[in-house]
């Protein structure tokens, strides 16, 4: 009886070990074919415990995307981060964050409800070295996923704009400072 | 660079950049969500600094047209390497007389220059520290600099900062076009005419108090080649870089984004988009 028990006990445990190879299996692969096809693959995947792997399937969407510019990308590339907010899977701000960070002229890097001088001054360096970083992956997203140079280059405008008032205000920011 | 070069470029950039705030201003004045950033008392700063830099920009170019015939017909002579020549020791002696002029219509000018600039700098500091430091968040910034500006073609990009070469008249036509667009509700953000104006104005004030110290040492070398009737290679630089910049010989950089183009209304508009 014993031993009957053992035995039962052992297959089990080798299907649940089984499974879980086989989701792991499932969640590690490549992303392929169009745009749309790799979408719905990263839905399903997401949908059955891949969560996880997030970050790398939006990066593998976007390499895919870039290999097939179109203006729609975008909209593709928000619905899609929309029905994994809806799902539960990311949240609307990592969702907002995302989007805006690859396809929205504006910088995620220069938000923030406190004044200027007392937020962005102190570590204006940073924040600028951020808005290099976000501005070469909206570059990708903009330029070479969705094809939309105008819009890449008003984000690249915006970016020396946002640059030279920040030179200038926080400089009469500590101007103001020293008296 | 030489000393006197400098002193020479210095002034007349800064002449240049002070001039170009006289069509900067009245853009400003076309309200928008940063139009306490030109108050009547900025505008009059301006316009007085504009005042003293016109004043001082016509009489240094007489001079230096006088001093560009009195060069090329020294070299036109041959006299360069001629030495003992009396004619063309007459001729280096009349370019060191004129060169001299200049310093003294720079030093006579600069003082007042100095005052306005410095007038100017302070009271557009205290607005753009107030309006944009104190008064604006980081996301209201980026936002009035995206909502100012959707298109600008690169005829009508004003030259702003770090653009001195072209010719003074063409600058002030670019600027006389910035208040066109600015009226058109096309106008470059009034924040970056604001910042730009402001980190010249500062700069100048730097510029102008070192090309103070610079002018009695060089006038005073000067007299003394006068004596020895002696063109040094500064006087030529001097000279030419002057020409360049009143005359515009040389043309700036292109405008520091390539021309974006509107977009078109049918563009998609992601409801995650801030």
């Amino acid at each position: 009886m014993n031993a009957l028990r053992t035995l039962l006990l052992l297959v089990a445990a080798h299907v649940l070990v089984g499974c879980a190879a086989e989701s792991i299996d499932a969640c590690r692969g490549q992303l392929g074919g169009n745009l749309d096809a790799a979408m719905v693959d990263a839905e399903s995947r997401l949908a059955n415990g891949c969560g996880y792997e997030f970050d790398r399937y939006f990066g593998e969407l976007l390499s895919i995307a870039e290999a097939n510019p179109d203006r729609r990308n975008a909209q593709h590339f928000s619905e899609f981060l929309l029905r994994q907010t809806a799902s539960g899977t990311i949240s609307r701000r990592t969702a907002e964050g995302l989007y805006n960070r690859y396809f929205n002229i504006k910088f995620v890097s220069l938000q923030g409800d406190y004044n200027t001088c007392s937020q962005t001054c102190p570590v204006r360096a940073r924040v600028l070295s951020t808005m290099q970083t976000e501005l070469k992956d909206k570059e990708l997203g903009l330029l070479r996923v969705s094809n939309d140079p105008a819009s890449f280059y008003r984000a690249d405008h915006l970016y020396k704009e946002a640059e030279l008032v920040l030179e200038a205000t926080c400089r009469a920011c500590e101007a103001g400072n020293g008296r | 660079m030489n000393t006197p070069i400098r002193s020479t470029l210095l002034v007349l950039a800064l002449v240049a950049v002070a001039a170009t705030s006289a069509w900067a201003a009245p853009a400003a004045a076309n309200s928008g969500p940063v139009v306490r950033l030109f108050p009547t008392n900025v505008l009059e700063d301006i316009r007085a600094t504009t005042q003293v830099a016109e004043a001082m920009e016509n009489s240094l170019q007489d001079i230096i047209r006088r001093m560009d015939m009195q060069q090329q017909l020294y070299t036109e002579s041959l006299c360069e390497g001629a030495d003992g020549d009396q004619g063309c020791e007459r001729i280096a002696r009349q370019i060191g007389a004129t060169y001299l002029q200049m310093l003294e219509v720079m030093s006579d000018r600069l003082p007042q220059m100095e005052a306005s600039v410095a007038s100017t700098r302070d009271s557009l500091e205290r607005r753009l520290r107030e309006e944009l430091g104190l008064r604006t968040t980081p996301t209201s910034l980026q936002d009035s600099l995206v909502g100012q500006s959707p298109a600008i073609a690169a005829e009508s990009q004003p030259a702003l900062r770090g653009r001195s070469g072209v010719r003074l008249s063409d600058r002030f036509k670019q600027y006389q076009e910035l208040v066109t667009t600015g009226r058109n509700g096309q106008s470059q953000s009034l924040a970056v005419v604001a910042s730009d104006i402001y980190l010249d104005m500062a700069d100048a004030s730097l510029l102008i108090a070192a090309t103070r110290q610079e002018i009695a040492r060089t006038a005073l070398m000067e007299q003394l080649n006068q004596s020895f009737g002696v063109i040094t290679p500064e006087m030529a630089k001097v000279v030419g870089g002057v020409k360049q910049i009143l005359f515009g010989e040389v043309v700036g950089d292109g405008p520091i984004a390539a021309p974006p183009n509107a977009i078109g209304e049918s563009d998609y508009v992601s409801p995650l988009a801030m």
